[in-house]
């Protein structure tokens, strides 16, 4: 590998970093989780970035490796000491801009998605991200009428959750 | 009633600044690790697979056996057995490295996990067919017990024995011994591997199934 390439790919990720750690945040439950599956998920960009072309956008080709390497590839790591600060840190709500009620429902949002399989969180990743029915279903690998039936039930199911 | 998707993805966009960053040189050092994906782990063990049993050919005893198995004349059928089984492992090495090949993390997550489904599905093939080839040459071995006394008495203290107890007594025990024993050997090889790919591959089994129920 030369080191133009090697440049390109890390200017690249460092400037799109946030959907890798997203992807993380919604993954895993503690930081060196989310560490160890953005240093996967990087590993795997990088084996295949030689067949990455550009005839799509760098974001858009990041979203299916992530989310490939987050439900497929990473075997999760031993580590699983949940430290209380970091869900706060990542899911932190600006108290000044919401009315505590809305704050309150957000928090158990959160909460909510992150109690969803893995298959149900990467619908609900898209979706929060905007990307249209037709790209949810060409990176799952399911018909576009299927994507838009899971994401009722999720919706649903989402909903008993906060209101049981 | 308000969609609280619509509220929580205006909260997820607005949220970016709260996210870990990362420097250039911290990124730059990742690509140097180890990858440690589901798919390494897979190759590793079939690799381990293939090679493990041919190493038993390097332990002393086992090449003294083999010695002893040419001088009672078993080595013809165990012969044919190794080219047999010597074309079945090049198929599946070739079938395995076709469908490695294939994996490739720009796919959908569908056919990711198919395409795995499939690679795995070469080394379970393989699995059974040297589990039964193991199978049949402790077969061949209770067969030749049965039927060939010099076969038996060559077995180191059974001529010693012979004088105390009858040789059928001794030729029904061995062969038995010989049945029972191979087939509790392949149970316990067969269920540590199923028990590996079962635990590596419970997740990944979980979430191809969630995908095809929606299929349905």
């Amino acid at each position: 590998m030369n080191k133009e390439l090697e440049h390109q790919f890390v200017t690249e990720l460092e400037n799109n970093q946030n959907i890798v750690h997203k992807v993380c945040t919604l993954y895993t439950n503690d930081r060196d989780s989310h560490n160890d599956l953005f240093q996967e998920i990087t590993i795997q960009l990088w084996k295949a970035y030689p067949k990455f072309r550009g005839d799509s956008k760098f974001s858009t080709w990041m979203y299916r490796v992530a989310l490939n390497t987050a439900i497929t590839l990473y075997r999760k790591s031993k580590k699983r000491i949940k430290t209380q600060d970091y869900e706060s840190v990542i899911f932190k709500i600006k108290a000044e801009e919401y009315d505590p009620t809305e704050e309150q429902q957000l928090k158990l949002m959160y909460k909510a998605v992150k109690q969803l399989g893995d298959i149900d969180k990467a619908l609900v990743f898209l979706y929060l991200e905007d990307k249209d029915y037709r790209e949810i279903s060409e990176t799952l690998g399911i018909s576009e009428v299927n994507a838009r039936v899971k994401m009722n039930r999720i919706k649903n199911k989402l909903r008993t959750i906060l209101n049981p | 009633m308000m969609d609280e998707l619509e509220l929580l993805k205006k909260d997820w966009q607005s949220k970016e600044e709260h996210l870990p960053k990362l420097s250039y040189e911290d990124i730059y050092t990742m690509l140097w690790k180890k990858s440690s994906s589901i798919v390494k782990w897979i190759l590793i063990i079939s690799i381990l697979e293939i090679i493990l049993p041919h190493l038993l050919y390097l332990i002393p005893s086992m090449k003294e056996g083999i010695h002893f198995y040419e001088e009672v004349g078993v080595t013809p059928y165990f012969f044919g057995l190794s080219i047999f089984y010597y074309l079945g492992v090049a198929f599946f090495v070739f079938q395995f490295y076709k469908n490695y090949k294939e994996i490739s993390v720009l796919d959908d997550a569908k056919s990711l996990m198919r395409k795995i489904i499939k690679t795995r599905k070469t080394v379970k093939y393989y699995v059974f067919f040297s589990l039964s080839v193991c199978l049949v040459m402790f077969m061949i071995s209770a067969f030749f017990i049965y039927f060939n006394d010099d076969f038996l008495l060559s077995f180191q203290g059974v001529a010693e024995q012979a004088k105390e107890v009858t040789i059928d007594k001794i030729r029904t025990i061995a062969m038995w011994t010989m049945l029972i024993g191979g087939i509790i050997i392949t149970g316990i090889l067969g269920g540590i591997y199923f028990l590996l790919y079962g635990l590596l591959l419970r997740k990944l089994n979980y979430n191809y199934h969630e995908l095809k129920k929606l299929e349905v």
